[in-house]
């Protein structure tokens, strides 16, 4: 453990503007530069699915408020528009929101200070990373401005639809620049975040004393080191095709002749892009896997059980992405061995879910606004798990390939549950971030919205899609057989305007609170990770001088021995007790080896 | 014969509307309604939520497995439900928490245990019943190549019609008696139906929602697929792929006829292409010769 508290370089602390709150090394900082930046595209991202929305309710009518960006067309939705529209809606939601928010944000803020160290490996990394995503961000708002519009070929990018045949024009090469760019971006943070959990945790913070929040974050960090490269070649080979000329991916009568191989692309999108769907769940579930015990008072049932089945998803994650690829011509034995990996996900699965459920129970359970989130998590990723069932077999999938109930499971899964995941994060650590408290009751009032009209809308999605709906249709109602799914689509829509709008009350509450909170305590939640017992609120510059020593894990609550010894229910992660007042019980929560 | 020259696939559609008088007096308005109207007029809408009307003669397979599926699927749901409200009302703020690492040796059998109950049962299930469905039915192509009823079909792809091309009577494909169709499948009532597509620009899905099945046409490869109408009757025809501006209008209709309707529409409609035939359109000799076997 001699290497695991080396501390990085100290400087002094920046006193000028720039250095402070733009080009900061300080990974609090960057962290904050990250939430604000997937914040405003979390918002342009929700307005790109409410234009959706009013297309599927009233195809083709006049779209209210945003229709002011659409003067060209009068204000109405063209199909052209439309394959934009939701095109941008997927790519900026998953690269340009959930990613920032989640990866960006909550893995800058609580890899160094959950396990103890005083910045990130490599700051400098650190502040290139944003600033990268940062150029991105650009190319990405600009393809909005070029002729012919934004991308067009779907946030999936298939190609030979995503090359010149398909799409032409500067806008659907910006985009996949902004994705080649924005991957090189996630990547410099993976790095970042792979390294500093192998080598800057304070001495005793083992591996099976980690926070669940950080095991869910570096195994995300994996993942990306290993996949977003491969999302990097896909990209760059694409952009050859579009602009000078190659056909890795072109073939059949559009190309001039030889011809590649359209399917090659699909493999090399989904070799990352499923990694990518538990890239972007694995945060939220580390998460709410702290928040659940933390809210529950209880410590975390199995935690070595949940680090096992995270690990265990990590690496099915990486087997299973044929699943999305079924009905392309896949060789059956393929098909078919796809489908055995995929099914074996369950398994870890059941196991987190068995594990959480088994926190809640015999608990002295708090609805505070970050548990509601995260049991509200637990609820959309149950409704999303289970539709996946139908999509991972091949039978069944035959059928509802490509139609929105892939839609509804997808967004239960990715959206949803990384939506109320993101939040659970956001409401429980902002009084650390900035100091002050967040509005509990505005809080509340945010989570029961947010939670009922998501899950409103995505079911609303899967009897679409079981009725027979496909995906993407500008106008579904040309087809026969849909023509009864009016009123059904238009409920859905009436439901994610009244998700639109309750996010209202988090901008409210995020900006009164940022302004004129109430200040925050050291440890309003009364739990006993590092940076709730150690720092003030916010941290200091490097936050912990000298580096603690961690003797327990991060989910000691209600031991019936310390709390007749200490007087309160939680004990603090780098506490050390009077050898009287500790006994044998201190040591299984260590990593709750033993109980 | 000059006006061949230009679009033999448009050509094709007009001699066949020219040449319906031989088919029986139904056809024969089918036919007038569908000059006056787009062909989908005569698909009937469904009605109510859950699957469109099934008309094959193996979809009922699938819907069983999704069907059972959902059983399962709800009562796994509504257990966790039930669980979370019982916890958080009755284990609330004043409840005694009860300290367990959940780690001893019986928990975690406990927990190995429901896990494997369930994946063995939920997806045993699905796992067993894909499998022999696949084998047996939806990617079972030695039993339709052995089926001497089979009818074997092209399908060109491209942004945003669906061609289909019939051997003719010679058996052969790409020859001067083929059919070719645009965005109007023919098949004859309870025959396997064997296709084999392909796309001309971007890939396409074609997608048969009544008969539960999809394949994608990949432009530069030929996937198959199969299916068998069980019910006579006009349905809906999808692109399942996003293709570009115009996806949600590649539509095309699927004809259910009477084995008797479909053959005389064959005759008419080859001999009106051996008519119509160009050996100098090129454009028109998309298909390819046919292989049983992959």
């Amino acid at each position: 453990m001699d290497h695991a508290a080396h501390p990085v370089d100290v400087h002094p602390e920046p006193t000028t503007f720039i250095r402070k709150y733009i080009f900061s090394t300080d990974h609090k900082v960057i962290a904050k530069q990250f939430l604000f930046a997937g914040l405003v595209f979390l918002a342009v991202g929700g307005a790109l699915a409410m234009m959706i929305r009013w297309q599927w309710a009233y195809p083709g009518t006049r779209v209210p408020v945003f229709g002011m960006f659409l003067h060209r067309s009068g204000g109405i939705i063209t199909p052209a528009t439309y394959q934009s529209i939701f095109t941008m809606h997927g790519l900026i939601m998953i690269f340009f929101a959930i990613t920032p928010i989640l990866i960006g944000c909550f893995g800058n803020f609580t890899i160094p200070l959950m396990i103890g160290a005083q910045d990130m490996a490599f700051p400098k990394l650190n502040m290139l990373s944003f600033w990268t995503f940062v150029l991105s961000l650009i190319l990405i708002t600009a393809s909005f401005f070029v002729q012919l519009g934004t991308a067009a070929a779907g946030w999936t990018t298939y190609a030979p639809l995503s090359t010149n045949i398909g799409t032409p024009g500067l806008g659907q090469t910006l985009v996949v620049a902004a994705i080649f760019v924005t991957g090189a971006a996630t990547i410099m943070g993976a790095i970042n975040y792979v390294t500093t959990v192998i080598r800057l945790r304070a001495p005793g913070m083992t591996y099976m004393r980690m926070p669940l929040t950080v095991w869910g974050l570096w195994l995300t960090a994996i993942l990306n080191v290993l996949f977003v490269p491969v999302l990097g070649a896909a990209a760059l080979l694409l952009t050859l095709d579009r602009a000078f000329g190659t056909q890795f991916f072109i073939a059949g009568a559009a190309a001039v002749k030889g011809g590649g191989d359209p399917i090659l692309f699909q493999h090399l999108f989904w070799i990352f892009g499923h990694p990518e769907v538990y890239i972007l769940i694995l945060p939220a579930w580390g998460i709410i896997s702290d928040v659940i015990p933390f809210f529950a008072r209880k410590p975390a049932y199995w935690y070595k059980g949940s680090v096992l089945a995270m690990v265990a998803i990590t690496i099915l994650s990486a087997v299973v992405y044929g699943h999305h690829m079924f009905v392309t011509g896949m060789n059956p034995l393929l098909g078919k061995g796809f489908m055995v990996l995929t099914l074996i996900i369950s398994v870890p699965a059941e196991i987190l879910f068995l594990n959480w459920l088994h926190t809640i129970w015999k608990g002295s359970n708090r609805l505070t606004s970050p548990m509601l989130f995260a049991l509200g998590t637990v609820f959309v990723f149950g409704l999303g798990g289970l539709t996946g069932l139908y999509l991972g077999t091949i039978a069944t999938d035959l059928y509802l390939h490509d139609t929105m109930w892939v839609v509804g499971h997808f967004h239960l899964t990715m959206a949803a549950a990384a939506f109320l995941g993101s939040f659970c994060g956001i409401y429980f650590w902002f009084p650390k971030m900035f100091g002050r408290q967040m509005h509990e009751g505005l809080a509340k009032a945010h989570f029961w919205t947010s939670a009922i009209f998501i899950t409103l809308v995505f079911c609303g999605q899967l009897l679409a899609g079981f009725a027979g709906q496909q995906r993407r249709l500008y106008d579904p109602y040309q087809y026969t057989f849909l023509k009864h799914l009016l009123p059904l689509n238009q409920w859905t829509s009436y439901f994610a305007f009244a998700l639109g709008f309750s996010q209202f009350l988090f901008v409210i509450n995020f900006i009164r609170s940022l302004a004129v909170g109430e200040k925050a305590e050291r440890n309003p939640w009364q739990i006993g990770t590092l940076e709730w017992t150690l720092c003030p609120s916010p941290p200091e510059h490097y936050n912990y001088s000298p580096i603690p020593t961690v003797y327990r894990g991060p989910h000691e609550f209600n031991n019936p021995e310390l709390n007749k010894a200490l007087g309160r229910d939680w004990v603090g992660q780098a506490e050390q007790l009077p050898p009287a007042m500790a006994p044998a019980s201190a040591k299984p929560a260590a990593g709750g080896a033993k109980s | 014969m000059q006006a061949l020259k230009f679009n033999s696939f448009i050509c094709l559609r007009w001699s066949s509307q020219r040449l319906t008088s031989p088919i029986p007096v139904r056809l024969v308005a089918l036919a007038l309604v569908s000059q006056a109207l787009p062909a989908a007029a005569a698909v009937k809408p469904e009605s109510g939520f859950g699957l469109p009307h099934d008309v094959s003669q193996n979809g009922h397979l699938i819907d069983w497995l999704m069907n059972i599926t959902h059983v399962f699927n709800i009562i796994l749901f509504v257990i966790m439900c039930a669980w979370m409200a019982i916890a958080v009302v009755k284990h609330n703020r004043n409840y005694p928490a009860h300290y367990d690492h959940g780690s001893s040796k019986h928990s975690v059998t406990v927990a190995l245990a429901i896990s494997a109950v369930i994946f063995f049962i939920v997806d045993g299930n699905l796992f067993v019943n894909a499998i022999s469905d696949l084998d047996k039915e939806f990617w079972n192509f030695d039993k339709v190549a052995a089926d001497p009823k089979t009818v074997r079909l092209e399908i060109n792809a491209h942004q945003w019609a669906w061609d289909a091309r019939y051997a003719g009577p010679d058996g052969k494909f790409n020859t001067e008696d083929d059919i070719v169709t645009w965005n109007d499948i023919k098949v004859p009532l309870g025959t396997p139906i064997y296709v084999q597509l392909t796309a001309t620009d971007v890939i396409h899905s074609f997608y048969l929602p009544n008969l539960r099945v999809k394949m994608d046409a990949v432009p530069g490869q030929i996937n198959r697929m199969w299916f068998q109408a069980k019910e006579l009757g006009e349905y809906d025809i999808g692109c399942a792929q996003h293709c570009g501006t115009h996806h949600y209008k590649m539509k095309a209709q699927l004809t259910v006829l009477p084995v008797d309707q479909y053959n005389q529409w064959q005759q008419l409609m080859s001999k009106n292409a051996q008519r119509g035939y160009d050996p100098d359109d090129k454009t028109a000799h998309w298909g390819w010769e046919w292989k049983e076997v992959y």
